[in-house]
């Protein structure tokens, strides 16, 4: 009520029509807020009035625009309202006037600076009597409110129990506003009311007194009532804001049937009165709040957008200038000597301005999400190698704190999986980002990655519950924009696709974890747990891109709550990804045939342990108790028997017992006369080359299979104890063997190798650490069951698909190359890089230009377009001389023109003469035709003809939305680069 | 002179004009394109940006005399002159078409004015530049040198 008296005065003083608008939005706002109000008036003395009223459903406005002072002239205009926004609309009507500024009310009103109350007839059509509570504004105006008396009596009529009494209402002034006594009337006469029963035989009068109470009793037809009047103060709506300084009576006449019942006659009404005044003080407060709050959240969401959008437009420039940088870095670098210092600062700057540019892309991520412009990149890869990749590139890093990095294969659906279709690149990213925050906050214990392949059921099960906040998410994201609508719809073709299977990834870490109450805060950007942060670094803005990115993919991610007294955090989250082709099993998948018909389970092809010692025996010992968790559980999973050794004083009795049983068994049954050795190499050497196990199956010899002797994998983890110490141990159960093949897998620190390879049995295998993914299955196919390789490790890394095998397993005679793995292992891996850019954004495609750079300087003899015509649409000339040398000097035949008509009429000339151009290259800008419009009629012309030619825009602005809406196939930045050309027409070629 | 002074003195030259920022790598760009079938290219390109400038310039001193500025069109002009400078790799021009964009979308005459009398400043020192390199080179190729990369 404050706004609107403030308001009101700031319209006092002038006269103008537009000074309805205003006083319009207050007095809106007051009758959307005020319970049971139904009519609010702003009376200017200076001529101005408007007013809101109820009339049924519609709330409508009245309005005069001439001043009161020439009342002959002053005309009353009526014109519907929005419900919603307060606003006018249609045609004004012209209505009956009121004389408002000769009433009493208004008079009254206008010199007390309190309010007053009256019963007066409402603007609306049945003139409906209202209580009307005016009040002055500084004598200068009266705003007044009306309740409908209606709604009292309604109210009273139906709600309160009278306990078989009768309820009247009458004004002092004799208005009668209720009668629900019958046979009954009032009579005002000299400033008294009097109640009149009428019998058929004659009435009685009752005054009604002003200041006592009075009861009466009556004895009508031998019943007996009781009679009380009593005043009633209606204060109206004035009372909620002011004080009561002036009340409007009624009284109230109850007839009863008996004195008990009188007394709850007369309480409900009281407390009626006081209820309405407390409930609709209430509800004024929040109402007034919600609509405050509304506008300040709708102005927040308005500031962040723009603040996000500003940010992507000064993107290109902070990077333009970035890559500057670093370009003039890299050029220093070519001239530096080598080894000079000088060399060094420059890659040291170098670095810094990767690292730079590594920041500004997260930061700019997070407003590319916020303005909706993040988009999916599909493309096919191999998950497996994809998780293990990024849980190898954090193992070093776990491993200098003394922290490992487990992957736990779960239920092994995952390598099943092989090939799926998603956004490689971000899945990288979140899953990096994350195991990166694992390592960072851990500081002893493990860091445990889990994925599987979601349930279907449970798949539809998250479907349904995350979508509600998915579409949350986005609306609010995306709020105003239309280009975030083909986002969602995208997001949604994901979820639906009949294919696309949802991933579940934990990664679980026994760091310091996150406090309750800050779990879901720290998904927010810029937010970092101090508690546990001291000494860390960063944006805060990892999580929040995370959680974007995982949303992005159809997915949620969350913190998984841990058992009471568990270290530590597990994030997981669920993302939808496209099964481009379910590998049955292609790990296993040879000896899958071979193996399923003996042990006859071919829907998994992963055996069940036989009840005879017939299978593997494999030993583990190993220092992480997560990772033997995991080993273990994962072998078994395969039935595979398996012997966990945890500390070193037991390995020497483990490996006794093995040898003990093993020993009588074999002892007993001595029909292997030959070395496994050679048996194994014999089958597996010719038949079983793993990339081509599939057809593979009827050569194998199964007779010869049956008797393959036990044989024996030791898994040994050299940090856990010296290694002379475990040689010597191994070496003595070796000796206690006799023809059980015995082979033992040596892992080392990829970083202090600490191995004598000198000393091994030629048979035994190094490894390094982390041993899962791909070196854990490379294991598990030494083994008889699944494809034992006798040729060893390295031969079936030769022969195996996997991409890593090549440098992960070494035969120990190439110790060297032990050593350089590390560093080989990252060549490899940038060389990865290179070749498919989304791996890491940033580094991919520095790398990208670079190599296109280099391309570009050694094409000028091998020209790239040659044979291409090209034709150029370019109105400037020197803009075109460029162009043309540029493209003809990648061996292109070029034609120029200088507008889009002309243009036009090339192609078309070309469509006819079938003798189409290979690409256009057209300036956006142009005149008398522009480059969108010549697009948009060539691609008309062109479809004719069923053909397409691929239209590259060229604009002097940085987005090319514009280009691609008017039909052009690429973008490119005026001035015209070489490196850029050649990239946009290989990216178009590939597309095709 | 002596050759060998000559073209490292162009070397450096050009080395400054990049260091202390009047052009950028477009012009590097420019000069990759220069070859034996094209070997007047990079002169040739410079000169038209020399005549389109002008041109541009005078258009603009014109309609900033006028009494009723029609900025759209003066907005459009800095436009080209902002694309030919940037093809060249004129870098200080073209940053500063920027600025003077913004005075044209601002109405701002006062800075439009400015900007103008910059713009000319710094395209008659690129000009005089451009047109020494061009001098030495011519010097270097009548020595029967080769122009160092």
């Amino acid at each position: 009520m404050n706004k609107a008296t403030n308001v009101g005065i700031a319209g006092v003083g002038t006269t103008k029509y537009s000074d309805h608008m205003v006083v319009a939005p207050s007095l809106f706002l007051a009758v959307t807020t005020i319970p049971y109000l139904s009519q609010i008036s702003y009376v200017g003395l200076e001529g101005l009035f408007f007013s809101y009223y109820i009339d049924g459903n519609q709330t409508l406005s009245t309005y005069a625009n001439s001043s009161f002072s020439s009342r002959k002239k002053h005309v009353w205009y009526k014109q519907p309202v929005d419900n919603q926004t307060g606003k006018l609309y249609g045609e004004p009507v012209t209505s009956h006037s009121f004389n408002v500024v000769n009433t009493s009310w208004f008079q009254v009103a206008l010199n007390h600076s309190w309010g007053y109350s009256s019963l007066e007839n409402g603007w609306n059509n049945g003139g409906e009597p209202l209580f009307l509570t005016s009040v002055s504004l500084l004598g200068k105006g009266v705003i007044a409110m009306g309740v409908p008396v209606k709604r009292l009596t309604d109210r009273l009529g139906g709600i309160i129990n009278l306990y078989g009494g009768s309820l009247s209402l009458v004004t002092m002034d004799g208005k009668l506003l209720l009668n629900g006594i019958p046979n009954t009337k009032f009579i005002y006469a000299n400033g008294t009311i009097f109640l009149q029963f009428m019998w058929p035989n004659g009435f009685k009068n009752f005054p009604c007194s002003n200041d006592t109470p009075e009861t009466y009793k009556l004895d009508i037809d031998g019943k007996e009532y009781n009679v009380r009047c009593s005043t009633v103060e209606i204060s109206g709506v004035q009372s909620v804001c002011y004080p009561n300084y002036s009340f409007f009576l009624v009284f109230a006449v109850f007839a009863a049937s008996s004195i008990n019942e009188f007394w709850f006659s007369v309480i409900p009404l009281v407390f009626f009165v006081s209820s309405m005044i407390t409930n609709a003080q209430r509800e004024i407060c929040l109402h007034d709040k919600l609509i405050k709050q509304m506008e300040a959240t709708q102005q927040a969401e308005r500031k962040s957008m723009n603040k996000s959008l500003a940010l992507v437009g000064a993107s290109h420039d902070i990077r333009a200038a970035l890559a500057g940088i670093t370009g003039f870095i890299d050029l220093c670098l070519a001239n530096a000597a080598p080894g000079s210092d000088f060399e060094t600062y420059l890659k040291q700057m170098s670095l810094c301005a990767q690292d730079l540019l590594g920041l500004l892309n997260s930061i700019l991520d997070t407003s590319k999400i916020e303005a909706g412009m993040m988009n999916l990149e599909e493309q096919e890869f191999n998950l497996a190698d994809l998780i293990e990749h990024v849980v190898d590139l954090y193992h070093p890093v776990g491993m200098i704190k003394g922290v490992d990095v487990v992957l736990d294969p779960c239920d092994g659906s995952i390598i099943k999986l092989s090939q799926v279709k998603g956004d490689r690149g971000k899945l990288v990213q979140i899953l990096s980002n994350i195991l990166s925050n694992a390592v960072k906050y851990t500081v002893e214990g493990h860091v445990c990655v889990r994925a599987w392949v979601g349930k279907p059921d449970f798949e539809t099960k998250i479907l349904a519950s995350t979508r509600k906040g998915l579409g949350k998410y986005m609306s609010s994201l995306f709020s105003g924009k239309n280009d975030g609508n083909s986002d969602i719809k995208a997001v949604s073709a994901v979820r639906q696709n009949r294919d696309s299977v949802e991933i579940v990834f934990e990664v679980d870490d026994t760091g310091k974890g996150i406090p309750k109450e800050k779990q879901k805060s720290v998904f927010e950007n810029y937010v970092q747990v101090k508690e546990t942060a001291a000494g860390q670094v960063g944006t805060g803005l990892g999580l929040g891109i995370v959680q974007s990115l995982v949303r992005l993919m159809g997915g949620e991610i969350g913190i998984v709550d841990k058992e009471f007294g568990e270290k530590g955090t597990c994030f997981r989250f669920n993302v939808f990804l496209t099964a481009f082709e379910i590998q049955g099993d292609a790990m296993y998948g040879g000896t899958n045939s071979s193996f399923a018909i003996r042990n006859c389970s071919p829907k998994l092809g992963i055996c069940t342990p036989s009840p005879k010692l017939d299978g593997s025996q494999v030993v583990l010992f190993m220092q992480n108790i997560e990772r033997r968790r995991v080993s273990q559980k994962f072998l078994e999973s395969l039935g595979i028997s398996v012997l966990v050794v945890d500390h070193c004083h037991h390995f020497p009795s483990a490996l006794k017992k093995i040898q003990s049983k093993l020993n009588s068994l074999l002892n007993s049954s001595r029909r292997s006369d030959m070395s496994c050795r050679s048996d194994i190499s014999s089958s597996s050497s010719k038949e079983m080359p793993l990339s081509a196990m599939e057809g593979t199956e009827h050569k194998l010899p199964f007779n010869r299979r049956k008797d393959t002797p036990s044989f024996i994998l030791l898994v040994i983890d050299v940090n856990a104890e010296s290694f002379s110490e475990l040689w010597r141990v191994v070496a003595e159960f070796r000796r206690g063997l006799h023809s059980t093949c015995c082979k033992v897998i040596w892992l080392d620190k990829p970083t202090s190798p600490c191995i004598d390879p000198k000393r091994l049995n030629p048979d035994d295998e190094i490894l390094l650490q982390p041993f899962h993914g791909s070196r854990l299955h490379r294991v598990i196919k030494l083994l008889s069951e699944f494809g034992n390789l006798s040729q060893g490790l390295s031969s079936s890394s030769e022969s195996s698909k996997h991409p890593y095998g090549k440098t992960r397993l070494r035969h120990t005679q190439c110790n060297d190359e032990i050593q350089g793995y590390v560093s080989s292992s990252n060549e490899r891996y940038s060389k990865q890089g290179s070749s498919s850019p989304t791996l890491e954004p940033t580094r991919g495609r520095l790398k990208s230009k670079r190599k296109n750079k280099d391309g570009a300087e050694s094409s000028n003899g091998e020209k790239p377009l040659i044979g291409k015509r090209i034709l150029i649409a370019e109105d400037n000339k020197m803009l075109s001389i460029l162009a043309i040398t540029t493209a003809t000097q990648l061996g292109a035949d070029v034609e120029h023109c200088e507008n889009g008509n002309e243009a036009f009429e090339l192609v078309c000339d070309g469509l006819k003469a079938q003798r189409n151009y290979d690409y256009i290259l057209m300036d956006c800008e142009m005149l008398p035709m522009n480059g969108y419009e010549a697009t948009r009629r060539i691609r008309i012309e062109e479809e004719r003809y069923g053909v397409r030619i691929p239209i590259i825009a060229l604009t002097a602005h940085t987005s090319g939305t514009e280009a691609m809406e008017a039909g052009m196939d690429a973008h490119l930045n005026k001035p015209l680069k070489t490196n850029e050309l050649i990239e946009v027409i290989e990216s178009i070629e590939t597309k095709e | 002179m002596d050759l060998i002074q000559l073209q490292r003195q162009l070397v450096d030259y050009r080395t400054s004009l990049y260091h202390e920022g009047f052009l950028d790598e477009q012009f590097t760009q420019l000069q990759s394109l220069q070859d034996e079938n094209n070997p007047d290219f990079v002169v040739e390109v410079v000169s038209l940006f020399f005549e389109d400038s002008e041109r541009l310039l005078n258009e603009l001193s014109k309609a900033l005399e006028q009494q009723i500025i029609d900025f759209k069109r003066m907005d459009a002009q800095v436009h080209q002159l902002k694309g030919s400078s940037s093809s060249i790799g004129a870098h200080r021009v073209q940053k500063l078409c920027i600025v003077f964009r913004n005075y044209c979308e601002a109405h701002n005459v006062e800075g439009c004015l400015k900007c103008l009398q910059q713009v000319k400043h710094e395209y008659g020192i690129i000009k005089t530049k451009l047109e020494s390199m061009f001098q030495l080179e011519q010097q270097i190729l009548n020595a029967g040198g080769s122009i160092p990369v």
